[in-house]
């Protein structure tokens, strides 16, 4: 113990000898990490798979359904009604839902003259919340995916409106209907939102509020995001027919396979459909069918956020700068106490003692430039998420990421201390001190 | 060749003032080959420093052939140097990074000689201290004896007026010590004065002409004296 | 001194010099591409929108009173909604529509010459519900035909932009009277910019009809005096929410605002990168500063050697900055090939025009204005190396 506190204390006697140089290089060695840091945080977010243990179950199926014959074979990134329910008819899946997102106002009946509060809706089915193991706080699910005037809460949104989180039975005034709240959520964050991510939603907020999907087309609830209507059906009128009969295409429709043998299946059972909507002249497209992975989700539906990716290419190069930069000013430094080094040695010191000296310096500047590093990359985070405000969503650290950080500070001031220390120090000793 | 009145030089710290040279007269002729000698601390390499403009003094007068040297600017002072002074150090000062030929080019270079010129005086200086075959050598691959004739032939090449040298011999041994007091008289023969700065009596003896210089004052300055006189050994250090 | 001393020089310090190389290379090929971007974005955002930018104001609102959501009710809404705004002082022009220019999303649709769907359809055109003040609110300019007017009322005519007339009939004189999918056209307006990722950010379509319902929301467009817009800004919520209590004013901007918006994407990265550039150029002149002030220490035996062999200070000070000039000079060729390197590999993850080789080399200049003034202090320190001192130390 003594003698690490010794070697520390060389250290910061070294840094106090020469302190302009010193933290000239730490600054350079900070600003390069601070900046990858920001931009790993963003980047691994955005890469982050929020379910690592069934993602490769989960599946968005898409089939090339349409109204008119036009020859393409890129199937509608959102699905109608009755592709939905033929795409459910099948038993392969563990677990089958769709859901779109929608918008509403909510208040409480007894509050009738308040104005309302604006709310984001899910419309959905029962297997969302095992889909994507959402977990909750008081109630459940509902028993099958029938309309009813059913609704499941956020926690947060339980908070807002009745102060409590244990609301479960209590009523809701959802537009004009009342609706009972069967289920509370505990705090959920999927991050990024895959479920979402076709409808350029990764990186925006959960719901507030679940409602049952069957009660969503009758109540004319529509998708928010995007719809699509390849008919002359009037979408404002009688939804609960139209929008179930026509080409109304507003869902997304995840299933989860888990086994390659349920994949080919299903994929299978996917032909199949096409094949008997052929036969019945309902799918006047190619086939073309797809059955993504949630994995591959952002790649399948061009949502990858372009600029991050080139920002996270730029801040590379640019920590390589700082780390050739650092390495410079620090073989500078070194040279120039070379002449210490040398009289160290001809003293006696050996080899390993004055390694673990270098090992000293190097841990004292992974941790002023750890610290540093941080506050660089908190202000640049600041920068691009004011700059870039889709990104707002993906700027958190948890302690795994922090401690990465702390070791990449490490082996970065390593890099940039070890070869200038070892050319320094073992340098002809008898030219050093002449 | 050399004229000096009253002059004085002052090393100032803030808490004392160290008179280094006091009212020095001094006259040095062309052709002149004199010895300048004196214990450590007498100021002597102050006086030489002046007289090779490295140094600024602060009262009194400098003529370097027949030119005033106080209060010329530093291009003015750094041409004089050039073309009219040439250097030899008691540590040869060669740049190791440099081959010999580079060594001796680079004040060639400063004075604007063209290529062909400058290779021609390289040829010559060298082919005088006897080194033409190791022109492409590093000067960490010569002898020291050796790399004190390349000095040497750096402060010849540019033909200067004189040439000050600042214990030419002190880091060499008795055998290349002779060598190179040798090229120096063969050089002031050749017409170049040469001021030399030694604290070693056999050498002085050497020149012509002997200086001595005791705190800072220039105790004597004669000319020409028999061998015999025991003068330098009483107070040479 | 000679380029060959030089090269001699810093072969001598092989790591030092690698390092730096590296540092270079890597710095200008970064801000040649941020330039690249910059110009780009700025470029993108400087695109004519055919907009009075600074004196319209767009409401974004949605009632929130499922009764209100659709007609005839809505319609009133909208009507008392608009009388209201337009008694505010400074407001010229009232109308509604159901989606903003310049903001993504709203209702789109085929867009094909009748009879000619397959060689003339355009996908994914706005189409706009539109009321004859929008002329005025959205200050339009007529190029052939008319403009919408009350008589067009829930009638099938069709107001279209130029280059959606042009696109569709070769010539933008030859659309009025002619047939598409939607209706007629009457008439032909100037560009205006509506969807940027849409087919083409200039196609719109107009028709006089009623919004059939709201549960998308709408938009009122007012036309202000330039003088008047943060005022007027102010009063918008209150005076909608005295109209109609149950609405929810979702945002009030003007185009300028939305318009800025709309590029926010291009300018945030334009400006981190050059944010970056910025900084890499900071550390491209610490090194060199840092890179000067070493040397001039580690050399200062050499600086006295030249001083006393006739160097004046200018020479010593050209001397230490040829260095830093040789080296940046190779830094730059290097860099302006990385540069094409970097622009290859961005224009594979994002639209990115070529680069001219103006600005690497423009780049080039300012990096060496930049270790040129980072050298200087440094440099001319070393000037002031004692040649009697120097050459006595060792």
């Amino acid at each position: 113990m003594e003698r690490i506190t010794h070697e520390l204390m060389l250290a910061l006697r070294g840094i106090k000898r020469a302190p302009a140089p010193y933290f000239l290089t730490i600054l350079i060695l900070s600003l390069g990490l601070g900046i990858f840091f920001s931009n790993a945080t963003l980047y691994y977010w955005l890469n982050n798979d929020p379910l690592p243990h069934k993602s490769h179950t989960l599946f968005f199926p898409q089939i090339n359904a349409g109204a008119h014959e036009d020859g393409s074979r890129e199937p509608h990134r959102i699905l109608s009604y009755r592709d939905v329910q033929l795409l459910s008819t099948s038993d392969i899946p563990s677990a089958k839902a769709a859901m779109f997102q929608s918008a509403g106002y909510a208040r409480l009946p007894s509050a009738e003259q308040r104005s309302p509060t604006p709310v984001h809706l899910r419309a959905t089915q029962r297997d969302f919340f095992t889909l994507f193991d959402v977990p909750f706080l008081h109630g459940g699910r509902w028993p099958d995916d029938a309309a009813r005037l059913e609704i499941i809460l956020s926690k947060a949104s339980a908070e807002r409106f009745f102060g409590e989180t244990n609301v479960v039975g209590e009523t809701l005034q959802l537009g004009n209907e009342l609706f009972k709240i069967i289920g509370v959520l505990d705090d959920w964050a999927l991050l990024p939102r895959l479920y979402d991510v076709q409808a350029g939603n990764g990186a925006a907020e959960t719901a507030d509020i679940y409602l049952p999907w069957e009660t969503a087309y009758d109540l004319s609830i529509k998708s928010n995001t995007r719809t699509r209507s390849e008919d002359n059906r009037n979408y404002n009128e009688n939804f609960a027919v139209n929008g179930r009969e026509g080409y109304f295409f507003q869902s997304q429709f995840w299933v989860q396979l888990d086994t390659p043998e349920q994949q080919a299946a299903y994929e299978q059972f996917m032909q199949q459909v096409v094949q008997s909507e052929k036969e019945a002249g309902r799918h006047p497209r190619p086939s073309a069918n797809r059955l993504t992975n949630m994995s591959n989700i952002a790649e399948a539906f061009d949502a990858r956020n372009r600029q991050l990716d080139v920002f996270a290419l730029v801040s590379l190069l640019f920590l390589i700068v700082c780390l050739f930069n650092a390495s410079h000013l620090s073989l500078n430094r070194y040279l120039a106490s070379q002449y210490e080094f040398g009289l160290r040695r001809a003293l006696g010191a050996s080899r390993g003692q004055l390694q673990k000296q270098i090992l000293a310096d190097v841990l004292v500047s992974a941790t002023i430039a750890f610290v540093f590093s941080l506050l660089v990359a908190a202000g640049a985070t600041k920068l691009i998420t004011t700059l870039l405000p889709s990104t707002r969503t993906l700027t958190s650290w948890n302690i795994e990421m922090v401690a990465v950080m702390a070791l990449i500070a490490l082996i970065a001031s390593y890099v940039v201390t070890v070869y200038p220390a070892i050319r320094a120090s073992f340098g002809s000793l008898s030219r050093q001190i002449k | 060749m050399i004229t000096i009145n009253n002059l004085s030089k002052i090393f100032r710290t803030e808490l004392i003032e160290t008179h280094a040279l006091r009212d020095i007269n001094l006259h040095i002729e062309e052709g002149d080959f004199a010895a300048l000698t004196g214990p450590s601390g007498s100021g002597k390499s102050t006086l030489l420093n002046i007289l090779g403009t490295l140094e600024s003094f602060d009262s009194g007068e400098y003529f370097l052939d027949g030119q005033p040297v106080q209060g010329l600017s530093d291009a003015a002072l750094s041409r004089l140097r050039n073309e009219k002074i040439g250097f030899i150090f008691q540590s040869f000062n060669l740049i190791k990074d440099f081959s010999i030929y580079d060594n001796i080019e680079l004040p060639l270079r400063y004075r604007g000689f063209n290529a062909k010129e400058r290779k021609q005086r390289i040829e010559e200086a060298l082919e005088l201290v006897g080194l033409q075959a190791r022109s492409s050598y590093l000067p960490g691959q010569l002898s020291g004896g050796q790399q004190q004739r390349v000095a040497i032939a750096r402060a010849i090449a540019g033909k200067p007026r004189i040439l000050l040298a600042d214990e030419p011999t002190g880091n060499l041994d008795s055998l290349m010590a002779r060598q190179v007091m040798e090229l120096l008289q063969q050089i002031n023969e050749q017409g170049c004065t040469v001021l030399m700065v030694t604290h070693d009596p056999d050498q002085a003896r050497r020149a012509a002409r002997h200086i001595q210089i005791v705190d800072g004052q220039l105790h004597d300055s004669t000319l020409y004296q028999p061998l015999s006189q025991p003068l330098a050994e009483t107070l040479g250090d | 001194m000679s380029i060959t001393l030089l090269l001699k020089s810093l072969s001598q310090r092989k790591v030092i010099t690698v390092l730096l190389l590296v540092q270079l290379t890597l710095t200008l090929a970064l801000l040649s591409n941020s330039v690249l971007l910059s110009h780009q974005a700025y470029s993108l955002s400087n695109q004519p929108t055919g907009l009075d930018l600074d004196s319209t104001l767009t409401v974004d609102l949605n009632p929130t009173d499922d009764n209100l959501m659709s007609q005839p009710a809505l319609g009133g809404l909208i009507q008392r909604q608009l009388e209201a705004l337009r008694l505010i002082p400074g407001v010229r022009h009232a109308s509604f529509t159901n989606q903003t220019p310049l903001l993504p999303g709203g209702m789109n649709g085929n867009t094909y010459v009748e009879d000619q769907e397959v060689t003339t359809n355009i996908p994914a055109v706005p189409f706009n519900f539109a009321d004859p003040e929008l002329f005025d609110a959205l200050q339009m300019t007529l190029i052939h035909g008319r403009w919408l007017t009350a008589e067009d009322s829930e009638t099938d005519s069709v107001v279209l932009t130029e280059t959606l007339a042009t696109q569709l009939f070769g010539e933008s004189s030859k659309a009025v009277g002619q047939l598409i999918n939607t209706g007629t056209v009457v008439g032909v307006v100037a560009d205006i910019m509506y969807q940027r990722f849409s087919s083409d950010q200039y196609y719109a379509l107009f028709f006089n009809e009623k919004l059939p319902s709201a549960e998308h929301g709408y938009s009122l467009i007012l036309n202000v005096e330039k003088s008047a817009i943060d005022r007027v800004r102010q009063q918008v919520a209150d005076v909608l929410r005295q109209v109609e209590a149950e609405t929810d004013v979702l945002q009030v901007n003007t185009l300028r605002q939305l318009h800025r918006r709309v590029f926010q994407q291009e300018r945030g990265l334009a400006i981190l990168l050059s944010a970056l550039s910025a900084m890499m150029l900071l550390v491209a002149m610490i090194s060199a500063y840092s890179h000067a002030l070493f040397h001039g220490l580690q050399q200062q035996n050499e600086i006295g050697i030249k001083r006393a062999l006739g160097a004046n200070k200018t020479r010593i000070l050209f001397e230490v900055l040829s260095e830093s000039w040789l080296t940046t000079g190779f830094g730059a060729i290097l860099g302006i090939l990385a540069s094409y390197l970097l622009q290859q590999q961005l224009a594979k993850i994002i639209s990115l025009s070529p680069l001219p080789l103006w600005l690497p080399v423009g780049a080039s200049v300012l990096l060496l204005l930049c270790v040129t003034i980072a050298t200087w202090y440094p440099a001319s320190i070393a000037t002031r190396v004692s040649p009697a001192h120097a050459t006595k130390a060792l």
